[in-house]
């Protein structure tokens, strides 16, 4: 790909996001959403490989039919109350159809099925924007929607926490393992959305964080299935051994950066008075952790019999960039003992 | 007024559901652009005049050529035209449903609710959706650039993505 080419759809992306961010017009929010989609397409299917045009090719279908119903749904909202306005949304018809138009944008639970095949067919870098830089317009739009119904939001939760930790059992695909993942992570998010936005700001980020070092370490070892995970210790000894640190920090273990969002949400859930919800929002995260130790054992617990050859293979100086990888790495795993500093910034900009 | 409306309503939902029926390309960009052509016939009695030329020269105009090509390019030799047997089945099951629905709301919808914009549909310079174009280019006229911007994007997004002849995404595999 040319770079002029390359720069223009990076430009587009980011453009996109930011119309979307700064519009309080539904059309202009869709605008952006639409100019976000496009712009990806080229950078998706890049390779012009059969797998990445077929994955282009569902998430075109997916984006397409969420920002029609989105738009179906703003047009009914100004035929019903005769206004545009983002915050300003009354009726509960085009709230309810709007919600889920976000939901399938950004791939949460009974609308979350597109999201693994896609995520399985690009390569890690394009994955990485897909399940971070992508959700941020719709988690906005949704952020300033008032819900006139809180079932609808605690139900797509519940289920994309569930359906996130269930579908990645069963997988042995890296990609498709951190698009459950992230299915499950913005599940997370979602309940807890309407109970306190700062939180819910909070819980995002800090999955960007941790899936950032994840995706990165994946790319880095250049392994895309837990099979090729076996021998990524003789590649590269010290990234893989902070692997399951990354690993376990996304399933939400103590004391690392990712059981402060599940431990806030929990504390935020019983406050509500929503016990059996926080219960089985906490019961949920085993599942996904159970994966993750999977990974986990395979990358690291585990030493499987090879030959001595292939256990001391020469260690080139790595091309790739590892400044990234490292930073979000200690972001991942070290920022539990600042969760009051964090919690304070994030309430802060939710105000 | 009020015939000639029932029927141009009649046209919009019958070409709406000649292209949902899957029918083959041709018949189907023919539902589209009948269901089209009557919409801009329904806003001009709803007192769009601008805005349903606007439609139908220019927007109509790019996707008959658009159409053109997909036609072209999807050419089967056994046709699903109309009168075929899934089409028919299809195009039926639409009707009904939509017979029913259009039941269920019936009584609802009278003559008088049928308003135009300005309480008369003859084109004039003054008149909503003609100040509506003045507002576009006035206050609006930086999204404006956006959106023109947005369209010379989608240019460079369809050259990148059948750029490279037999090594391109439109090949045979």
């Amino acid at each position: 790909m040319s770079p002029f080419i390359l720069a223009t759809l990076l430009f587009a992306l980011g453009l996109g996001t930011m119309i979307t961010f700064a519009s309080s017009h539904w059309l202009l929010a869709w605008m952006g959403l639409e100019i976000n989609t496009l712009a990806i397409l080229p950078l998706m299917a890049q390779h012009h490989h059969p797998r990445a045009i077929e994955a282009t090719t569902k998430y075109f279908i997916a984006q397409a039919t969420a920002a029609a119903m989105l738009l179906f749904a703003s047009a009914t909202n100004a035929w019903l109350t005769g206004q545009w306005d983002i915050q300003l949304m009354t009726h509960p018809l085009p709230v309810t159809l709007i919600t889920l138009a976000l939901a399938l944008k950004m791939g949460l639970a009974p609308m979350h099925s597109w999201l693994p095949e896609v995520i399985q067919g690009v390569d890690f870098t394009t994955g990485l924007v897909l399940s971070t830089w992508q959700k941020l317009a719709p988690f906005v739009l949704l952020l300033q929607l008032q819900p006139t119904n809180s079932t609808l939001l605690l139900a797509l939760g519940t289920a994309s926490t569930l359906v996130g930790g269930w579908g990645g059992l069963n997988q042995t695909q890296l990609r498709k393992i951190l698009a459950y993942s992230s299915i499950a992570h913005l599940g997370w998010m979602t309940i807890v959305l309407q109970f306190s936005p700062s939180l819910a700001l909070l819980t995002l980020i800090v999955y960007f964080t941790m899936t950032f070092s994840a995706f990165l370490m994946f790319k880095l070892n250049n392994s895309t299935n837990l099979n090729s995970l076996a021998i990524s210790w003789t590649k590269a000894p010290v990234a893989t051994a902070l692997a399951p640190l990354v690993l376990l920090s996304l399933g939400g273990l103590p004391p690392l950066t990712g059981f402060m969002s599940k431990w806030l949400i929990l504390q935020e859930l019983t406050k509500q008075d929503l016990m059996p919800l926080a219960t089985l929002l906490a019961l949920s995260a085993l599942l996904s952790l159970y994966f993750y130790l999977r990974l986990a054992y395979s990358l690291t617990l585990t030493v499987s019999p090879n030959t001595l050859i292939g256990t001391t293979p020469w260690r080139h100086p790595t091309s790739h960039l590892t400044l990234l990888l490292s930073t979000s790495t200690v972001a991942t795993v070290f920022l539990l003992p600042i969760t009051p500093a964090i919690v304070t910034l994030f309430s802060l900009l939710g105000t | 007024m009020s015939f000639f409306m029932s029927l141009l309503l009649l046209g919009l939902v019958l070409g709406l559901i000649v292209v949902a029926s899957n029918p083959s390309p041709y018949f189907a960009a023919l539902g589209l652009v009948v269901a089209a052509g009557v919409g801009c016939g329904i806003l001009v009695w709803h007192g769009g005049s601008f805005l349903c030329f606007i439609l139908f020269l220019i927007y109509l105009g790019g996707m008959l050529v658009v159409f053109a090509y997909c036609a072209a390019l999807a050419a089967d030799s056994h046709w699903e035209s109309l009168g075929s047997q899934s089409v028919a089945a299809t195009m039926l099951v639409y009707g009904v449903s939509v017979g029913v629905l259009a039941g269920g709301f019936y009584g609802g919808w009278y003559e008088s609710s049928w308003l135009t914009v300005e309480e008369f549909h003859e084109l004039a310079v003054h008149r909503g959706d003609a100040a509506g174009v003045a507002l576009m280019y006035m206050p609006g006229g930086k999204m404006l650039m956006i959106a023109a911007w947005t369209l010379l994007l989608t240019l460079f997004v369809v050259m990148e993505l059948v750029r490279g002849k037999n090594r391109g995404a439109l090949r045979s595999i």
